[in-house]
Order: C-alpha cells, then structure tokens, then sequence
C-alpha cells in the first residue's frame, strides 16, 4: 500500500507536464460542475420558498351556514398538501377592506349590507407543491355546493412548476455529460501511462505482482488528478461566488439572496476523485497473466 | 518439484516442445541443453507460466497447470526466481530497487526488504552498487544483479536462462559458484544452457533437447 502510493507519487512528479493539463482540464470541467450545482442549488432554494407566497383562496356562497364551513374547514386541515387555512367571516373580510382602503373608506358608507363572501385562505405544504395535486384539489373544492368560487395564482403555479422540471433535466443533462468527460479525460490520461509502463507491468506481473498491486499505483493516480481538479474547480467556483458576492452584488442586488454552500465546495474534490477513480478502472480494463 | 507430462507447445505452426515427459525432484540441480532454437528458453517460460501447454500438464510446487486458476498465478510465481536470458531489470531504477522491488510484491516491510537485499548483494559480490542504475553495469554485473532479484524472495525453484551468456569464464565460474551454493540450501536449480563447458564432469543431470524433442536424460 505504501510503496503503490510512493509509484503514484513518483509517477505523478515525473509526468508532472502531462498531469497539469488533465488537472486543469477536469479542474474547468468540476468548475462547471459546481456552477450548475450552485445554480441549481439557488433556484431550489428559491421555487421553494415561492409555494409559501401562493395561496387559493376559496368563496363560499353567501348563505353557507356555520355547520357546513367548520366541515369543510376539518376537510381542509387533514388534506395532506394544505400546510395552513385561515377562515375570514364576511364581517372580517369587511374590516380588512376598510384598512385596505383608509382615505377612501367612505365609498363604502352607502352600503346597509355586507356585499362580501366569507372565504377561506389555503396555504400549501411545500412538498405537496405539485402541480397535479394543487390542481386535483382545486377541482374537488370547485365542485362542493357551498363553493362559490376558488381563486388561486395560476400562472405562479405553471411557472414554478416549469421552471423547476426544466432545470432539474437540463442539469441532470449538463452534470451527466461532465462527468463523463471528466472520466474520459481520467481514463486517457491514465491509458497514456499505462502504456508507458507496459513492460515495467510485464516484469511486475513476471515477478508475482498481483492484479491489485498493479493496478492500485493508477487508480491512486487517477484519483489523486481528479482530486487536485476538484480542487481548482473549487477554488473557482468559490472565487467566482466572492465577486459576485461582493462586486456584482452592488449592481444587481436581486443576486443578493443566493448562497454558497460550502458542502458543495468541499464535494468537488471528492466527486474529482470518485470520477478519476471510475476513468482509471475503466482504462485498466481486465489484466492477463 | 516439476513434472512434465506429454508436454506439447506450439508457435503458430512452429512445434517448439512436443510430447516432452520428465520429473524434477526437490533440491535437484539440472541443466537444459541443446542447439538454439531447441526449445530451452520455452520449456523454462512453461515452468514460470509465461506460456501455457497446447498439451499435457505440467504441475509445479504442488500446482497443476490444468486446475491452476488465474488468480493463484502471483502467488505460484514467487516460488520461482528466474533470472531471465534478457535480464528484464528496470531501468529507471537503482540496483537496490529492482532487487526489492521483489520482495516488495510480496509485500515485505522495508525493514526486512532492506536486510535481505544487501545479503542477496553480498552473496553476488555487488553490495557496492546500491545506487547505481543497471546502464552504469557491465552485462556481467547485470546478470548478477538478475540473479540477486531472483534469489532474494527464496523461492523454492530457481530458474536460469543462459546465466553465463555473456560471461567471460572467471565470472561464468563465480556465478555457477553462488548457484551451488543456492543449491546447497535446498533450492530446486534448472540452467538451460548452449555452454557443454558448464557441465562438463560436474555428474549432474543434464536434460538434451533437439528441435523440440527430448533426446537424451543423463549425467554430465
Ligand atoms: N513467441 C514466439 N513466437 C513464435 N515462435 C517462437 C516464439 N518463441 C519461440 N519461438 C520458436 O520456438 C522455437 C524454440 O524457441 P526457444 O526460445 O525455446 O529456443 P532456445 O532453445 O531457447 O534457443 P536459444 O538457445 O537460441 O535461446 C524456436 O524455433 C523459436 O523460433
Ligand atoms: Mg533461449
């Protein structure tokens, strides 16, 4: 084990040319990882919070009796998408338009009665937030007798919906197609000094060398390319994240809810290695005696 | 120790063993002869499993080459030190490397590695040239050190392939020295050799071969 890391340190210093450009390629290839981590990462952060601000609001007829509201406030609260209801009585509903309306409250003297249906307020769980199930329940909601009407932000909901599929598949895409480049950038590195070393490989093998003792000096290799890559695209993405943070962020402070997880930065040269790791098997293949 | 039974190899269309049948006993000390081309260097490859029979089985230290599974191959190896016709030595290492590097796939400790590679030195009379690089050495001092790696994990079979090729006489004497000296610890020696000088009156079992053939099984 020692002696594998020593031959894959000795290896590694004296192809030391050819391993800065693999470093520096998986390097730009993790840093664009980490991108479309972080960005991804940011707009889940940010369709998440947006199910807090939607809500349906459901109009019951006006002549619903007390016995029928408090049923289907019960309804309401075991459903499994609803985080939260809040009933507003006519009379509530009166109030919060004369606050709303302040110096203009007066248009509404003339009235002798109240115009307004009582409704209730529905807020949703954010992991019930899916569009067939908002739907699905809106539906059954309009086709109660006391419901006179449901209201509910449409397009918000089509657009979070949206916008939350389309990146998870663009991403998973992007990341998919990266990972394999950065394998194969692993790989043919990795089949470059095997090549190399071939007929160092036939006398190991000639002097009893097992499989594992051959192969273990390269996947340390493999793995410690990857590793050092991770590192640059970390320090990248991280550098990146700081001038945004503190230059961009002046100009457009609508970038000032994003966030930089640190896990993510330390996952890069993890994920370097794992990735140098899959090249280097890959380029080993099956060994002969 | 090793035992040939109705051993055939075949080179394309190039018959370089056919239906050869022998025994070697442990501790014995035997000579290969025969004209080039015979099929020496072969027979030895047969042994340390760089080739495999067409046909007939050859069992090794207990092994057989029909039951043998890939995975034992290491392991049957390092009871076999060859020194090989062509050295084999790495060249970008120092003598010290290519011995321990040996012992080393074994997966002997350094302590122990560093112990066992100078006795191996001593015993071929280069413990000065530790440092040194094989292209530094001349063939002589080369096929020493080829010896020196090949006895310094102890195995059980030590095989030579022309050890003496490139030797003048005094150094082809020192070296069948050290190999009897081997011998005399109970390891198991085969030399395939062209040189009838190396065996000349010395009462040991020399096995001739021609054209693939085993011909002649006697005393020197
Ligand atoms: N890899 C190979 N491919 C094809 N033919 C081979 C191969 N190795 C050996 N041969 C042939 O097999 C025959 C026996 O070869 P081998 O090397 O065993 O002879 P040898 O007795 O060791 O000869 P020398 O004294 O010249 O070393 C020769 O005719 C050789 O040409
Ligand atoms: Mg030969």
């Amino acid at each position: 084990m020692i002696y594998s890391i020593k031959l894959a340190l000795k290896s590694l210093w004296f192809e030391k040319w050819i391993h800065m450009l693999t470093v520096v390629t998986i390097g730009v290839g993790l840093f664009v990882l980490g991108l479309i981590f972080f960005s991804l990462y940011n707009i889940e952060g940010i369709t998440s919070r947006l199910p807090e601000r939607f809500s349906v609001t459901v109009f019951l007829s006006a002549g619903t009796g007390n016995r029928e509201i408090n049923q289907l406030r019960v309804r309401l609260r075991e459903d499994p998408i609803v985080k939260r209801i809040k009933y507003i009585s006519k009379e509530a509903a009166l109030v919060e338009l004369r606050t709303s309306l302040k110096d203009a409250a007066y248009i509404l003297e003339g009235l002798d009665e109240n115009p307004l249906l009582p409704s209730i307020e529905i807020r949703l769980k954010e992991n019930g937030f899916d569009k067939k199930k908002v739907e699905g329940l809106i539906n059954r909601l309009k086709s109660l007798r006391d419901v006179d009407d449901v209201v509910y932000g449409e397009n918000l909901l089509g657009t979070i919906y949206t916008i939350r599929n389309a990146v998870k598949t663009i991403s998973a895409g992007v990341i998919l197609l990266f990972s394999m480049a950065i394998i194969f950038v692993c790989y043919s590195t990795v089949k470059i000094l095997f090549y190399r070393r071939k007929e160092e490989i036939e006398i190991f093998k000639l002097l009893g060398a097992t499989k594992g003792f051959i192969r273990l000096p390269f996947l340390i290799e493999g793995g410690t390319l990857g590793f050092l890559g991770g590192l640059l695209g970390g320090a990248g993405t991280y550098v990146l994240y700081r001038f945004i943070n503190g230059t961009v962020i002046s100009d457009f402070p609508i970038l000032g809810v994003m966030h930089m997880p640190l896990g993510l930065v330390a996952a890069l040269p993890a994920g370097g290695a794992i990735l140098g790791i899959i090249g280097s098997t890959i380029a080993l293949g099956r060994l002969k005696f | 120790m090793i035992g040939f039974k109705d051993v055939t190899r075949i080179y394309d269309n190039m018959t370089a063993l056919r239906k050869v049948n022998f025994g070697i006993g442990k501790g014995e000390f035997v000579y290969i002869t025969g004209p080039s081309g015979a099929g020496k260097s072969t027979l030895l490859k047969l042994i340390y499993l760089a080739e495999k029979p067409d046909e007939g089985t050859i069992s090794i230290a207990g092994w057989e080459t029909d039951t043998l599974r890939e995975s034992a191959i290491p392991y049957l190896r390092r009871n076999i030190g060859v020194v090989f016709q062509d050295f084999k030595l790495l060249v970008n290492r120092t003598v010290y490397d290519n011995i321990a590097l040996a012992l080393r796939i074994r997966g002997f400790g350094e302590t122990e590695i560093k112990g066992r590679v100078q006795d191996a030195l001593k015993l071929v009379g280069l413990r000065h040239k530790n440092d040194n690089f094989p292209a530094a050495l001349s063939g002589g001092e080369q096929q020493r050190i080829t010896i020196a790696r090949a006895i310094v994990g102890e195995p059980t079979v030590l095989l030579a392939d022309e050890p003496t090729g490139n030797l003048d006489v005094d150094n082809a004497a020192g070296i069948m020295k050290i190999f009897k000296e081997i011998n005399a610890k109970g390891t198991t020696i085969l030399i395939a050799t062209h040189n009838r000088e190396l065996f000349r009156n010395t009462g040991l079992r020399v096995l001739w071969f021609d054209n693939g053939n085993l011909v002649a099984d006697k005393e020197g």
